[in-house]
C-alpha cells in the first residue's frame, strides 16, 4: 500500500516537476505563470493592459497572414457558387434597386426632420460618420462568436460602436487596440439587444442564440401573442448600447421548441467588410442658436424640395416609361385584332367547305338507294301506297330504305 | 516514404512539424467548424499536445505550448492564460500517464484522453461561468468533447506514422 504511494507521488512529482533536457521551464512553472496571467488580466493597470493590447495586436495579424490558404480557398468556393446565381441575382437586385431608390427619398426626408427636432430638443446634433472595415479574422469558435476589424482606438472607435453590415446591425465592440478592434457579433450568447417588434410595438431583448439565429427572451407573457411571424425586429435604443431604429431581422414563429427566435437580416459568416459608426456630439452655440435655427430649417426646407423634386423626376421617368409601354402595348394589341380577323375568314371558308362536302355526301347517298330502293317507293299503279318521283316525301321513303311511314 | 539527409533544413522544419502545426491550428482556429455541421467542432490542440506530450517528443517545448496557448485566448476572445493553462495541464497528466505505463496501449490512452479532455473542458466551463460571467451552451463543450475523443484515434494513426519516419 505504502509502496504504491510512493510510487504514485514520484509519478506526480516527476510529471509536475522533473525538466527533461530540452525543456526549458518545468510543467509546475508554467502552471503558476498561467494562473498568474489569468489573475494579471483581471486588473486595468496600464501597464497590463498596454501589454494585453500588444499581444493581441501581433496575434491578429499573425492569424490574418496564417489564414490566408484556408481563407483562399473558401473564398474561391464562395465565388464559384456565387457565379452560377449570378444572372438571377442581378435580375432580383436590380428590382429591389428600383424600388430602394424610391423609398431612400422618403427616409432621406423623414431624417432630415429627425435632425432638425433633435437639434431643437437636446442642443446638439449627433454627426455620425460610418468608416469602412476590413474584418481580419472570422473564426467561428464554437463558444464565442465574434470577429475582428482592422480599424482601432487610431480611427475613434470605442468599445461599444456599433457595427453594420449595409445597413443592419451586426455587433458591437467589445475590445479596442490601437488599429485593431473585436467585434462581439449579435449571434453570440452574451449579446444582448434591446428591440421593438412591429406590428404592435412590442419592447423585447434580443438574445444570441449561439448559432445563426437570435431568441427573445425578455418579454412580458400577455404581449406574446402580439408577435406575427415575419415580424420585424429593430433596435429600440433602450440602455443606450445600440442606436435606435436600427433594422436586425425578422420574427420566426416556426421553431419545434416554441421558442420566438429572430432570423438575423445579415449572414455573419459571410462578412468580409463592415461599417463602423463613430458619433461625435456637436454642440450647437446659444448665442447664434437663433440664427442657427432659421438657418437650420431653410437648409432643411431646401433639403426637402430637393428631395421632392428628385422624387418628381423618378415619377416622370417611370411615367413616360409607362407612357411607352402603353403605345406598344396598343400596337401589339392592333396587330392581335387584324390576325384574329384573318383567322376568322379563314374559318367561315373552312366551315363552308364543310357544309358543301356534307350535301354531296347526302345526295349521293341518295342516289345509291335510289338504285335500290326506288321500286318501292314510286307509285307505279293506281291503288298503290307509292309517292310520286321527286317529291320530299319520295325522297325520304327512299332515305328510310323503302319503309313507307304510316 | 520521404527520406531526408539528416541536418538538411527540411529536415529540421520537419522535426518541428508538431510545433508548426499546433501554432497553425491556433492561429487558424483548424477545428472544421465551416463545415456548418451543427454544433460540430472539434479541439484539434488538445489531440496533439495530448500525444506528444504523451510520447515525449524532444522538439515538443512546453514554454511553445504555453505560448500556443496565449495565442489562441488571443483568436478566441477568452481572458488570457485560460487556455495555456488547459494545454499545459494536458501535458501535465500527459506525463503523469507516461511515468505510471510500462507497456503503453492505445485504447487505454484513448479513454484516459477522454477523461482528461472532459476533466479540462469541465474546468474552462467553471472558470468561465462563475469568475468571468460568460454565457456558455454546455452542449457545445459536450459535443466538442466527444469529437475530439473520437477523432484521437484518426489523428493519433498520423503521429504515428510520423514518428516512425523520423526513427526511420
Amino acid at each position: 500500500m505504502a509502496e504504491s504511494r510512493d510510487d504514485f507521488i514520484i509519478a506526480i512529482r516527476s510529471a509536475f516537476l522533473k525538466k527533461s533536457t530540452k525543456q526549458k521551464f518545468s510543467l509546475l512553472t508554467l502552471v503558476f505563470f498561467s494562473i498568474f496571467i489569468i489573475v494579471l488580466s483581471n486588473f486595468n493597470f496600464k501597464a497590463i493592459t498596454v501589454t494585453k493590447s500588444v499581444i493581441k495586436e501581433i496575434v491578429y495579424r499573425s492569424s490574418f497572414i496564417v489564414s490566408i490558404p484556408e481563407n483562399f480557398i473558401k473564398s474561391s468556393y464562395l465565388n464559384l457558387t456565387e457565379y452560377t446565381n449570378f444572372y438571377k441575382e442581378f435580375k432580383t437586385t436590380k428590382e429591389e434597386l428600383d424600388q430602394l431608390k424610391s423609398e431612400n427619398i422618403s427616409t432621406k426626408i423623414i431624417k432630415s426632420e429627425n435632425d432638425e427636432l433633435k437639434s431643437l430638443i437636446d442642443g446638439y446634433t449627433i454627426t455620425s460618420n460610418k468608416i469602412l472595415a476590413k474584418v481580419i479574422v472570422d473564426h467561428k469558435s464554437p463558444f464565442l462568436k465574434s470577429i475582428i476589424i482592422n480599424k482601432g482606438s487610431k480611427e475613434k472607435i470605442k468599445i461599444g460602436t456599433n457595427i453594420y453590415d449595409r445597413s443592419y446591425l451586426v455587433g458591437r465592440v467589445i475590445e479596442v487596440n490601437y488599429t485593431n478592434s473585436r467585434v462581439l457579433l449579435l449571434t453570440d450568447l452574451n449579446s444582448n439587444i434591446p428591440v421593438s417588434i412591429t406590428p404592435g410595438n412590442v419592447q423585447a431583448i434580443i438574445v444570441g442564440n449561439g448559432d445563426k439565429k437570435g431568441e427573445i427572451r425578455y418579454i412580458k407573457n400577455d404581449l406574446i401573442n402580439k408577435i406575427d411571424d415575419k415580424g420585424i425586429a429593430y433596435t429600440s435604443g433602450t440602455g443606450s448600447i445600440f442606436k435606435s431604429g436600427i433594422p436586425v431581422g425578422t420574427v420566426d414563429l416556426k421553431d419545434e421548441n416554441e421558442k420566438i427566435l429572430i432570423n438575423f437580416y445579415s449572414d455573419f459568416t459571410q462578412l468580409k467588410y463592415v461599417f463602423a459608426e463613430i458619433d461625435e456630439l456637436v454642440p450647437t452655440s446659444v448665442k447664434t442658436k437663433e440664427d442657427d435655427q432659421t438657418k437650420v430649417s431653410s437648409d432643411t426646407e431646401q433639403i426637402k424640395l430637393n428631395l421632392i423634386s428628385d422624387e418628381l423626376q423618378i415619377l416622370e421617368e417611370s411615367n413616360t416609361k409607362f407612357l411607352e409601354e402603353n403605345k406598344e402595348l396598343n400596337s401589339l394589341t392592333n396587330e392581335l385584332n387584324k390576325q384574329i380577323e384573318i383567322l376568322k375568314k379563314e374559318n367561315d371558308f373552312q366551315k363552308n367547305l364543310i357544309q358543301q362536302y356534307n350535301l354531296d355526301q347526302e345526295e349521293l347517298e341518295f342516289l345509291r338507294l335510289n338504285l335500290i330502293y326506288s321500286s318501292k317507293c314510286q307509285s307505279k299503279k293506281l291503288f298503290s301506297t307509292g309517292f310520286k318521283v321527286g317529291t320530299p316525301e319520295y325522297k325520304e321513303c327512299i332515305m328510310r330504305k323503302g319503309k313507307i311511314s304510316d | 516514404m520521404i527520406r531526408f539527409q539528416k541536418k538538411n533544413l527540411l529536415y529540421k522544419v520537419y522535426t518541428w512539424l508538431p510545433i508548426l502545426a499546433l501554432f497553425i491550428s491556433v492561429f487558424s482556429e483548424f477545428d472544421l467548424n465551416y463545415l456548418n455541421i451543427d454544433y460540430f467542432s472539434f479541439n484539434f490542440p488538445y489531440i496533439l499536445i495530448f500525444y506528444f506530450a504523451l510520447k515525449a517528443y524532444q522538439k515538443f517545448d512546453y514554454f511553445l505550448v504555453f505560448l500556443a496557448g496565449l495565442f489562441n485566448d488571443a483568436v478566441v476572445g477568452l481572458p488570457l492564460g485560460i487556455s495555456s493553462l488547459s494545454y499545459i495541464l494536458i501535458c501535465i497528466f500527459a506525463t503523469y500517464l507516461r511515468n505510471i505505463t510500462l507497456s503503453p496501449n492505445l485504447i487505454k490512452d484513448w479513454f484516459y484522453f477522454l477523461f482528461i479532455i472532459s476533466l479540462i473542458n469541465s474546468i474552462n466551463f467553471s472558470v468561465l461561468f462563475l469568475f468571468f460571467s460568460y454565457e456558455l451552451d454546455i452542449t457545445l463543450f459536450i459535443v466538442n468533447n466527444f469529437f475530439t475523443f473520437l477523432f484521437y484515434i484518426i489523428f493519433s494513426i498520423f503521429f504515428k506514422r510520423y514518428l516512425k519516419s523520423l526513427d526511420d
